[in-house]
């Protein structure tokens, strides 16, 4: 959630651009774009209470809208400086009265006010003071110096600087400081709000707002506490010593000088969560170790090429592998019968020459596609009466009505199918007695039979077989899978995004690629002497050769392991960026295994210094974010760090400390909402949190301050 | 019905060279030789791939021309018949399996 303590909603002085203005349907249909929940209207010497109710009225709560005003505020000197005054809503009727009251009729050009009859008119509401601060125009020192002293809520004085790098050095001098939008063209708004600082800890309302500024402890605790925590008990060192700390479904940060027992504390946390079930490592930096995260040789590659449609052809390789020929009827049967009936005199009594046998294969055919139909509508039948979503959609009446048809349907399916049953039977019986009477005729009168096939039949059927199983192999391996391509995450914002590559082809018999490997055993020869010997059997199904293409195939090394398709398929998986291939650097490859890491679904998070090998402005702008999204999907993550990028900007709910002293080791616990570090052993030991993180992380004070890219880029 | 209309005839004879005697099926530039003197399956089969191939192209009857009564012309006649009858079913199993080039 961020916030916006700076906006203006009317054009009041002459200089606003008119894009200032907005109505309150505007203003409620803008901010519900964002992901701004806190917004401060604070207009230049004017608080429109009209528009504010309105806008409360339309907004309905969901999100925090706070009246205030941009004061012009002068000093004795006469000069002036614009000073933000934010209150309650619950106080914004008496907030415009004594706006009213002090602006006497004053045009917003002609207004101004002293700092002391700014503190008479409102110090009682408990405002929030937001004072320009190296931005113009500022309010003088004398005049902040005055507010701070006289004010009766010195910790809601707060200053506004341009934006997030200036906030950051200042809050790390020790000045509270705060930006905002200052709106000027609210077109533009959507698009700023990206900027605006996020409140790390949830706000429920102004006066919450005020009492966290106060560092109040309890208040802290208070909200610290709507996350779930736990305490565990671990003992990460040699000496057995037990450490009970309590962890955050958030950020839990270790840091402290190198050799105080870090990773020892994260390995222990790790055992922990393994001790009780939950999935949790620690994850350590090593760009070596790439290739074999990401399984580049494809050791666990896996595919299920139904996915992609493609027949694993299990059938059609087995039945070509053991393909014989069918023989033809001899034509000397033919000659025999014809010659043995012009000499046998009861050959011309026999009329067995008058009887034909018929045709079975068509009859067949049809009768199976009847049954299939028949099966079909039986079972939709059987779904419709079964499926509520059915029975949701129809009336009775209706569900009735498409049932009797389809019932109809199937009654007469039902007949034909018991029809060409009786048929197909028929004619089986009749060729069949045909072919039992022609062989006792022969038996009785020493004739020989008439063949009832010239053969012709089975031969074809068996050359039509091999030609749809070689045909489908071949269809199978000619179909091209398309490459997998996934994002393995960011190499900053120059490069762009690195991809993970994993292309599978078929050895189809013209491949020749070195740099594809065998997903299979089968070595790469055999898999393209198997593809050449198929596509040859399926060129040659009606040639004299093809039986001896079958046994060439057969002859084929390994050839017992090609029992799919599969056994056939080709790999190479590669990184790519920019659609090129890449090889990444060992730098880069620590950037990718970290976003691997923390773009794996898990419930606890360990990073063993994960900036290890990489630069700031991809801490900041890749791992910082992400790190932040695992904590606000509610994972536990624990990092140890010796960088104030992720252990400051993080805004942990919980960092441990390490350190060494005369009294040996000691550990103590915070966060930076207190900015208090309390020693486990002595609660009256405690080491303020920001000035430990600025002596302990990357470099002293001085550095930890001045560095923009702790805070963000403007 | 249509079907049976449009259907291809073949035309078959039976020649004797010399002492041997072979039916031939003509269609196109093609000839399909079946030897009826000698038992020689791999010319039956060579003409069979043949009218398997033909048979892609569309349905076909074969009809011998000029058919007398002697033995071969008689071993012709009744291999004709049953080779139709199986041409017929091979071309309905193609069809189902969309094996025909149409």
């Amino acid at each position: 959630m961020k916030i916006d303590i700076h906006t203006h909603t009317r054009k009041c002085k002459s200089g606003d651009a008119p894009t200032r203005e907005i109505t309150p349907e505007d203003f409620c249909a803008v901010l519900t774009s964002t992901d701004v929940g806190i917004i401060a209207i604070t207009n230049h010497n004017v608080f429109d209470l009209t528009q504010f109710e309105r806008i409360e009225q339309l907004i309905a709560g969901d999100l925090q809208v706070w009246p205030g005003v941009e004061l012009d505020v002068v000093d004795n000197d006469g000069s002036r400086g614009h000073l933000l005054i934010i209150v309650s809503p619950k106080l914004a009727k008496q907030f415009s009265t004594e706006l009213l009251k002090l602006a006497a009729n004053a045009t917003p050009d002609e207004f101004t006010a002293t700092i002391e009859e700014v503190l008479l008119a409102f110090d009682k509401l408990n405002p929030l003071y937001v004072a320009h601060y190296k931005k113009v125009p500022m309010v003088s020192e004398s005049v902040l110096e005055m507010l701070e002293s006289k004010t009766k809520n010195k910790n809601q004085v707060l200053k506004e600087v341009t934006n997030a790098i200036s906030a950051g050095i200042y809050i790390s001098h020790g000045h509270a400081s705060i930006y905002g939008t200052d709106i000027h063209d609210w077109r533009k708004y959507k698009e700023l709000s990206t900027g605006l600082p996020d409140l790390r800890l949830p706000v429920d309302s102004f006066e919450h707002f005020c009492l966290l500024l106060r560092k109040d402890p309890t208040t802290i605790t208070t909200v610290l506490d709507r996350k779930t925590s736990e305490k565990i008990v671990l003992k990460p060192f040699p000496d057995d010593s037990a450490l009970t700390i309590t962890i955050y479904n958030d950020i839990n940060v270790v840091f402290g000088p190198k050799g105080t027992g870090k990773s020892c504390l994260l390995k222990a946390i790790a055992r922990h969560y393994s001790e009780n079930g939950i999935d949790a490592r620690v994850y350590e930096s090593a760009s070596d170790r790439l290739d074999e995260l990401f399984d580049v040789k494809g050791r666990d590659l896996a595919i299920n090429l139904n996915d992609y449609g493609i027949n694993y052809c299990t059938n059609e390789i087995e039945s070509l592998r053991n393909a014989v020929e069918v023989d033809v009827t001899s034509l000397s049967k033919y000659l025999n019968f014809f010659e043995s009936k012009r000499t046998n005199k009861n050959a011309k009594r026999i009329k067995i020459k008058d009887i034909a046998p018929e045709e079975e294969g068509s009859r067949k055919r049809s009768f199976s596609e009847t049954s299939a139909a028949n099966q079909k509508v039986a079972e939709f039948l059987e779904f419709l009466y079964g499926s509520a979503s059915v029975k949701n959609e129809l009336s009775a009446e209706e569900l009735s009505s498409v049932a009797q048809t389809l019932s109809n349907l199937l009654a007469r399916l039902g007949r034909r199918k018991w029809e060409e049953f009786l048929g197909w039977k028929e004619t089986v019986m009749l060729n069949s007695v045909i072919k039992i009477f022609r062989s006792e005729v022969a038996r009785k009168t020493g004739m020989p039979e008439l063949p009832t096939t010239t053969g012709f039949r089975e031969y074809a059927i068996n050359r039509i077989g091999i030609e749809m199983n070689s045909a489908e192999i071949i269809k199978g391996i000619d179909t091209e899978i398309p490459q997998q391509r996934d994002d393995v995450g960011s190499l900053g914002t120059s490069k762009g995004r690195l991809e993970y590559c994993t292309a599978f082809h078929f050895q189809n018999g013209s491949v020749s690629d070195s740099t594809l490997y065998s997903l299979s055993k089968v070595k790469k020869t055999p898999q393209k002497d198997f593809a050449n010997y198929v596509r040859r059997i399926r060129n040659s199904t009606y040639s004299p050769e093809l039986f001896q293409l079958i046994a060439d195939l057969n002859e084929i090394e390994d050839v017992e392991s090609i029992k799919t398709i599969q056994e056939l398929l080709l790999f190479r998986r590669y990184f790519s960026l920019g659609g090129v291939s890449y090889s990444p650097s060992s730098g880069e490859a620590s950037m990718v295994m970290l976003q691997k890491e923390l773009g794996t679904e898990r419930d606890v998070y360990i990073l063993d210094e994960p900036e290890r090998s990489l630069g700031n402005e991809y801490i900041s702008d890749v791992i910082v974010p992400m790190i932040k999204d695992r904590a606000r999907a509610g994972k536990i993550v624990f990092i140890s760090t010796h960088d104030a990028n992720i252990a400051v900007r993080t805004l942990p709910y919980n960092s441990i400390y390490r350190c060494h002293g005369g009294n040996g080791y000691s550990t103590y616990i915070g966060n930076p909402f207190t900015s208090d570090l309390v020693c486990l052993n002595d609660v009256d030991d405690r080491l303020d949190w920001r000035d430990i993180s600025m002596k302990t992380l990357e470099g002293g004070k001085e550095a930890f301050g001045e560095r923009g890219n702790i805070y963000g880029r403007s | 019905m249509s079907e049976e209309i449009s259907m291809d005839v073949l035309k078959a004879v039976v020649l004797a060279l010399d002492d041997k005697y072979i039916m031939e099926i003509r269609f196109g530039d093609f000839i399909a030789s079946i030897p009826l003197s000698e038992d020689k399956p791999n010319e039956v089969k060579a003409a069979f791939n043949k009218l398997i191939v033909r048979l892609k192209g569309g349905p076909f009857q074969i009809e011998l021309d000029d058919c007398g009564e002697d033995l071969f012309s008689q071993v012709s006649k009744e291999y004709l018949v049953q080779l139709n009858r199986e041409i017929k079913e091979v071309y309905g199993e193609m069809k189902s399996n969309g094996l025909l080039n149409v």
